[in-house]
């Protein structure tokens, strides 16, 4: 069955139902499988045995307690059991009233004590209303609804409003305050800036003061050591200048001395060469010396000779002498 | 509360999302090659770029890299506004690091030579800043040679372009002077000292003072003849170039040829009269006081040197007693004494 009802279960458990309008279905005596019905089966609700037909005043009412007791339901437990065992009953009686002959007919009739008529017709009255002349429609009444909920009342005392002077107050003190607060800082800046500056200056001022004294100082030093070295060296040429004056002196005391002893130094020297002749030594010289060399050299020789002669005659002695002993041994 | 954007009059802006979207949808927006918008977004941006929170979010977050093809932009105002953009990242050291960092440094020398005369300040701000770190100056020591050219050039030109490379001059010189002075840079500032503007000659002479250091710009400063302008100086009304009058002529007097120009041109009287102690007392501020100070005491030092001069020694020794007041215990300020006794007995020491 195609479900068109949508229930639903709010979470603070309200309980809602909505469902789309839909044609009664026909429901037939017996049960079929649910899934077999098709939609098509719409039947006539004229002719639909749920519906109620007719006058509904007369008919049987079910009870309207909601909870019948559980002794009524007992009850019409058993008025239902009994209807369908009397039912079954006299289904199971076989034998009925025959049917009446020919030209007969039956009729029931009312074998009670009291009469009661019997009639289809149901009886009913006739009820007529007529509306009144059309009267002027009154004036709806004022809707006044009923008084519900508490009663609030409110007055505005004096103070409450707002005051725009004292609640201006905090805003404005904030904003003063920040923007005082910023130019201060940035006056502060501006003094660090300038105490910056003025410390850089000094700074700058101190070093070129330091630096000028060390150059002088390096100056002064420099001339003192320029100075130094000049003197050094002028005093260096000085001594130079002494030195070559007392070895000048040195040089010409001796070269006096030298040369004082220079011209008898000469004239011996000059003598012993040979250069100042004396005719007499000279005459000795040539003449005689070599005539008694010759002498000497000849005399010389006769001796040399002599003894010459001497040393063969000792060899041969000696000779002979040997050849003598020579002899002499081998004869041992 | 305050830094929130309100509805300002002036140029349009663009609309800034909210919170930590700000920035990166400015930037989305700047690549759509649409100008005008770029020009609103860029604008947007700057304002933005004043609070340091958002400012370390565009140096963290990358965006840096973005802002290379806008400087080569062919709009003159697209420029204009990224080079202030890049001038307000200056201001905090991150984003100074992150500029050096980045490869931005090129384009941005490149918009020296720019067409528009507020884009070229705007990078002139921007190198200024830059060059207060020592990693800066130093990066910006490359571009000295292209800066003087700048300055030789800008003869009739705003002060304020003027001091500002003056300025950048000095800070790069103080870590290296070498390639200032390469360039010719003592006979160009010292062209800039007799200029009219005060600041214009208070940055000429501190750009003087910090080119003096070297041994090679000591002997430039004699020879180009900028001693007398110095010395003149010395007589000024301000009392910052007086004080940078005052180190040019410390620093030079250090060798012979500078005491003996120095000597020359009778800087000692002027000298003696500003370390006097008469005029400070009228000072009553505090804070020009203090800028006094610098001036005493590179007067003191400039006479301490020039005391290594017989005729200089001469000198100072008649004028023994005011050196020696300033020397006395009575003198609050240590570095004083200390300069005014090194002064004190340089001038009494015999050979």
């Amino acid at each position: 069955m195609a479900f068109h009802s949508h229930i639903h279960r709010d979470p603070n458990g309200t309980y809602t139902f909505s469902s789309r309008p839909r044609p009664v279905e026909n429901r037939s005596k017996y049960r079929e499988a649910p899934p077999e019905q098709t939609q098509g089966n719409y039947g006539n609700i004229m002719y639909d045995r749920r519906v109620v037909r007719g006058n509904t005043y007369a008919q049987q009412f079910i009870p309207t307690a909601a909870q019948p007791d559980a002794a009524e339901m007992e009850m019409q437990q058993e008025i239902r059991r009994r209807a369908i065992a009397r039912k079954r009953a006299r289904e199971q009686s076989g034998p009925k009233t025959p049917e009446a002959l020919q030209g007969r007919q039956h009729i029931d009739v009312q074998t009670e004590l009291y009469l009661e008529e019997l009639s289809e017709a149901i009886v009913g009255t006739d009820v007529d209303c007529q509306t009144d002349a059309f009267l002027d429609r009154p004036a709806s009444p004022l809707f006044i609804p009923a008084k519900s909920g508490t009663d609030v009342e409110t007055q505005i005392e004096d103070g409450e409003l707002f005051n725009f002077d004292s609640e201006v107050q905090p805003v404005l003190e904030v904003l003063v305050g920040k923007t005082i607060e910023q130019s201060l800082l940035e006056v502060l800046e501006e003094e660090e800036l300038a105490c910056l500056r003025a410390q850089q200056r000094a700074y700058q001022e101190l070093r070129n003061i330091e630096l000028a004294e060390v150059q002088r100082l390096q100056e002064q030093e420099r001339r003192h050591s320029e100075e130094r070295v000049h003197r050094i060296a002028q005093q260096k040429e000085v001594l130079e200048k002494e030195r070559e004056a007392a070895e000048k002196i040195a040089a010409r005391a001796y070269t006096q001395q030298y040369l004082a002893d220079l011209v008898p130094a000469v004239f011996k020297s000059l003598y012993s060469h040979g250069y100042f002749n004396d005719p007499v030594e000279k005459d000795i010289e040539t003449n005689f010396f070599p005539w008694l060399m010759a002498e000497v050299n000849n005399t010389l020789e006769r001796r040399y000779t002599a003894r010459q002669l001497l040393d063969n005659i000792i060899h041969d002695v000696a000779k002979e002498r040997l050849e003598g002993f020579k002899e002499a041994k081998s004869d041992e | 509360m305050s830094r929130d954007l309100g509805a300002a009059p002036g140029p349009r802006r663009a609309p800034v999302a909210f919170g930590r979207w700000a920035v990166p949808r400015l930037f989305d927006e700047l690549q759509r090659p649409d100008s005008s918008s770029r020009h609103e977004a860029l604008e947007s941006l700057c304002d933005l770029m004043r609070d340091p929170e958002r400012l370390y979010q565009t140096v963290n977050g990358g965006f840096l890299e973005q802002l290379k093809v806008l400087l080569a932009d062919d709009d003159a105002s697209v420029r204009r506004e990224t080079v202030e953009l890049l001038h307000l990242l200056c201001g905090h050291s991150v984003g100074r690091q992150a500029l050096l960092a980045s490869s931005l440094l090129p384009p941005l020398a490149q918009l020296l030579d720019d067409s528009s005369s507020s884009c070229r300040t705007n990078v002139q701000r921007v190198l200024n800043r830059l060059a207060l770190l020592p990693a800066g100056a130093d990066a910006l020591l490359a571009l000295v040679p292209k800066l003087m050219l700048k300055l030789e050039e800008e003869e009739e030109e705003e002060e304020e372009v003027q001091v500002l490379l003056l300025s950048t001059l000095s800070r790069c010189s103080r870590l290296n002077a070498l390639p200032a002075l390469a360039s010719d840079g003592v006979s160009l500032v010292g062209r800039k000292l007799s200029h009219r503007c005060t600041s214009v000659r208070r940055e000429a002479a501190a750009a003087m003072m910090a080119l003096s250091v070297p041994e090679d710009g000591k002997r430039q400063v004699c020879e180009e003849e900028v001693l007398p302008v110095v010395v003149a100086l010395l007589q000024d009304d301000d009392v910052e170039v007086q004080a940078n009058a005052a180190g040019v002529v410390m620093y030079t007097v250090v060798i012979t040829a500078g005491k003996y120009q120095c000597l020359d041109l009778g800087v000692v009287p002027v000298l003696l009269h500003l370390v006097s102690r008469k005029e400070e007392e009228e000072e009553e501020d505090e804070e020009r006081r203090r800028r006094r100070k610098a001036l005493v005491v590179y007067s003191l030092r400039a006479l301490t040197s020039l005391a290594e001069a017989p005729d200089g020694r001469r000198l100072l020794r008649e004028q023994l007693p005011l050196l020696e007041e300033r020397s006395q215990a009575a003198e609050k300020d240590g570095d004083v004494r200390r300069a005014a006794q090194t002064a004190v007995s340089t001038v009494t020491w015999t050979p």
